[in-house]
């Protein structure tokens, strides 16, 4: 009774968790332009997962996988029945290439061939990590599929779950449920990192399961894929912005109701991999002026965003596409000998820049 | 040049402690004398006896080359020698107009008579103050400018401006130099106390420094450079170079998320306003006064409420906090160390051990229910050692002390109460060059332990030498971040303006 009270006296007042606000994308999140300023860029419509196998960059694409054999332009290698929902590399045994439909193939290496399962019912899996013993996946939601990733958020589900298959047995495990939304995963000894992306936040949880603890909470946008990174750390891609105007909509559940009932899902107040393509869409008059940049052309459903995070999983750098950019959505990167793949599949571009070498676009 | 007044081996001192010792000082037609020294110098003893306001224990005075007695202020106004106070000396429940026609010979004035002339007047000057505001409702600038032309109105022949540029904002700065031009041009003489040593060089004719109440040196301005002045300040080279290091230093990165502060509201002074503050850090905030900078931050420390419907967050450690009141916030570690240390900072007739105490009694650090006098001055002892506080001895009282001193004693009640986000507003104002060496690097000192620092300043240099990034307020709210070593001068005050 006294939480209820206390509720909707939160709901009246602004405060608590009826607080409609943003963290500042300050510090190592300080916006830049380096992902637009990136000279190497690959267009591929339609990207969402980048590794590197061999040396190579492989993307995911639909239900193709591409090689960027000579190094200008994508070639399709590898075409399957079902969307491609995630890839990994592991090592010289191949390529790991998660498919909607639960499968999942080893390609291109000392393992081809070999193929597991996941367990029955799981039908959105948004990332995959390796270990030489297991492969983990995330699975964003029991109820949603991968695409309907904003109808999640909006329904503002914590149905997610990870998942530990053994690469002997192929037998499966349940690590931890009720997650909201995990859409990334990386290995850290003998725990695993989690990106949370409706609840913001990298939660780590034991390799055995258990309850997930927070790394790093209210993070300013959707975090999604971590991809590790070679001198230690991870990459955190975060494939949309939090801003104000969503955080206040998803808070309002007749409004959320009719909006998913009448309204087509791209004129939806919602994150999104890529706005602002028609005036149709809604803008947030307050998120016109962000940081002294006057942008009337600019709704901030979405953005590029990827984070560089340290041994303990803090930010220390970031690369950004401002609103106005044209590298938006990021939901996968791929480092490899100190060159970094970010595969932006809100633009549909794959880009490519090289970390503290001081090449313009580079990191440091 | 004739010598329009001269203190002639002047002596002034108080219960036998000398203030000032056998100085001599001229002032020439039309210049611009600034006067410059640590705190405690004698600068302002020295001033008040050109003003009337102290009696000379020995020498004299001479104006137009005639010996005069000031017995008063009122005195020295009536022969032409006016001073602006650091302090303001109006008088809060009258309106602009009234304080400058206060003195007048009339008997009775008309509203509405002296509200036009005021308003005329005040035109002339190029100040934008109303005439018919009351006193009390101005901000500090405005203060000052009334001080001002309530001195430029009696046609002093001598204005005597005491730190007249420390709360003015560089708009108000620049006006304020072209007003000091043209009194020059009128032959009005000035004498410019500040610590401001650019602000000297830039202004004055002739510089004098003094140190412990002994004159050490005047000359022509264009024989003085900065280091020059510093080195007859304070005696000696200051190790650390006090601005303009900062491209050389090194950034510290930074460390766990403190403060994260998220479209925060308060009136219409804080406007929907985010930022985050680091651990191991110095946050540098730069705005002009009316930015919101001041009261961002005494909303986070809980001395102010933010706006009751939607007023933003505010989560230390990612934890949501919302202050009613200083108190628990100084329990979580939060620490807000004013820009105003007479008035908020310290009880001025307690001693300093007393007020050190009370730091460590606000934040619980002691140990007793009771106060123990041993256990006060050992803390106190401890404190004044580690940021070097001059005085006789703990037991001094706190108004008897320098500004540098004094602002000594406030940051040691402030970190007795083991902080772990220190917020600094205007940590160096109205303190000397040496002090503020010694304040920076306590600063720094507590950004390499780790704690989480905000520094707030008006001044671009110093926020450029201390901060290791720098938050540009404008209008309520952050509009820009910089990193520390690639800011320069210019880039932030166009953001600042813009």
């Amino acid at each position: 009774m006294i939480g209820a009270v206390l509720r909707a006296i939160d709901n009246l007042t602004g405060r608590g968790d009826a607080a409609v606000t943003v963290p500042a994308l300050d510090g190592a999140l300080r916006p830049n332009r380096r992902l637009d300023e990136a000279r190497t860029r690959w267009p591929l419509p339609g990207v969402d997962a980048i590794a590197v196998l061999f040396g190579s960059p492989v993307a995911s694409a639909g239900t193709t996988l591409y090689r960027l054999a000579d190094g200008t332009a994508w070639q399709p290698w590898r075409k399957f029945n079902d969307r491609i929902a995630c890839i990994a590399a592991i090592g010289d045994e191949g390529l790991a290439v998660v498919l909607d439909t639960g499968d999942i193939f080893i390609e291109g290496g000392s393992s081809e061939g070999r193929s597991y399962r996941v367990p029955e019912g799981l039908r959105c899996i948004t990332a995959i990590a390796t270990s030489p013993t297991a492969i983990f996946l995330a699975n964003g939601s029991a109820t949603n599929p991968a695409p309907d990733w904003q109808l999640d958020l909006m329904q503002r589900n914590a149905s997610g779950s990870i998942w530990r298959i053994d690469r002997v047995s192929g037998k499966s495990q349940r690590l931890a449920d009720g997650l909201a939304w995990p859409a990334g995963l990386a290995l850290d000894g003998d725990t695993i990192v989690v990106s949370e992306a409706w609840k913001h936040r990298l939660a780590r949880l034991p390799l055995t399961g258990g309850e997930p603890v927070a790394v790093h909470s209210d993070l300013p946008g959707y975090p999604g894929r971590l991809a590790p990174a070679e001198d230690g750390g991870a990459w955190l891609a975060i494939f949309a912005p939090r801003c104000q105007l969503v955080e206040f909509v998803l808070r309002e559940r007749a409004y959320k109701t009719r909006m998913i009932a009448e309204v087509p899902r791209p004129f939806w107040i919602a994150p999104s991999l890529r706005s602002g393509r028609s005036f149709y869409e809604p803008l947030q008059g307050g998120s016109v002026k962000q940081l002294g940049l006057l942008k009337p052309w600019a709704p901030t459903l979405s953005a590029g965003l990827c984070v560089r995070l340290d041994r303990g999983f803090q930010p220390t750098a970031s690369l950004h596409s401002r609103a106005d950019g044209t590298t938006h959505g990021v939901t996968d990167m791929a480092e490899h000998q100190g060159r970094i793949f970010f595969a932006a599949s809100g633009d549909g571009v794959v880009v490519a820049c090289d970390a503290g070498t001081g090449e313009e676009g580079s990191l440091l | 040049m004739t010598v329009l007044l001269e203190l002639r081996n002047g002596t002034k001192t108080y219960r036998g402690v000398p203030a000032v010792k056998d100085v001599t000082f001229t002032l020439e037609e039309g210049e611009v004398h600034a006067l410059l020294g640590e705190n405690g110098a004698g600068k302002s003893t020295l001033t008040k006896m050109l003003a009337g306001v102290v009696q000379p224990s020995a020498g004299e005075i001479l104006l137009d080359g005639k010996t005069v007695d000031l017995p008063n202020p009122s005195d020295a106004l009536r022969r032409g020698i006016a001073m602006v106070y650091q302090e303001t000396s109006l008088v809060p429940s009258l309106t602009v107009a009234q304080n400058i026609y206060l003195t007048d010979d009339k008997h009775f004035h008309r509203l509405r008579g002296i509200y036009i002339a005021g308003q005329q007047f005040l035109q002339s000057l190029n100040f934008h103050v109303d005439p018919t505001a009351l006193v009390s409702s101005l901000g500090a600038g405005q203060k000052q400018m009334v001080e001002i032309a309530r001195a430029v109105h009696h046609n002093a022949r001598v204005i005597i401006f005491d730190e007249p540029t420390a709360t003015l904002t560089p708009e108000e700065k620049h006006q304020f130099f072209s007003l000091v031009e043209r009194l020059r041009k009128r032959g009005v003489s000035i004498v410019f106390i500040s610590h401001a040593l650019e602000e000297a060089l830039q202004i004055s004719d002739r510089i004098t420094v003094m140190r412990d109440g002994e004159h050490v040196i005047t000359d022509r301005t264009a024989n003085f450079d900065r280091e020059k002045i510093v080195r007859a300040m304070v005696g000696r080279t200051l190790s650390d170079e006090l601005y303009g290091a900062h491209a050389e230093r090194k950034v510290r990165r930074a460390g766990e998320k403190v403060l994260s502060v998220q479209n925060l509201s308060m009136n219409n002074i804080v406007r929907n306003t985010s930022f985050s503050i680091f651990a191991g850090q110095i946050t540098g905030m730069f705005g002009l006064i009316g930015s919101g900078r001041t009261e961002a931050a005494k909303v986070i420390a809980g001395v102010m409420k933010r706006d009751f419907f939607h007023g933003g967050q505010v989560r230390l450690f990612g934890r949501p906090v919302r202050y009613r009141v200083p108190r628990p916030a100084v329990r979580d570690g939060i620490i807000y160390v004013t820009e105003d240390r007479k008035l908020e900072g310290f009880f001025e007739t307690m001693s300093i051990a007393e007020n050190i105490h009370l730091g460590a009694l606000a934040g619980g650090q002691t140990k007793s229910w009771t106060v123990s006098i041993r256990e006060m001055k050992a803390i106190a002892q401890h404190w004044s050692e580690a940021l070097s506080v001059r005085a006789l001895d703990n037991d001094t009282r706190v108004i008897e002390l320098s500004g540098g001193n004094q602002q000594k004693v406030v940051v040691a009640k402030a970190l007795v109460q083991k902080p772990r986000l220190v917020i600094f507003d205007e940590p160096t104002r109205g303190v000397d060059v040496g002090a503020i060496a010694e304040i920076h690097q306590l600063i720094n000192r507590l950004a390499d332990d780790g704690v989480a620092v905000l520094v707030i300043s008006s001044y671009l240099p110093e926020i450029l030498q201390i901060s290791d990034r720098i938050l540009v307020c404008r209008q309520g709210r952050i509009v820009e971040e910089f990193e520390g070593r690639k800011a320069d001068e210019h880039t932030i005050m166009y953001a600042a303006v813009h």
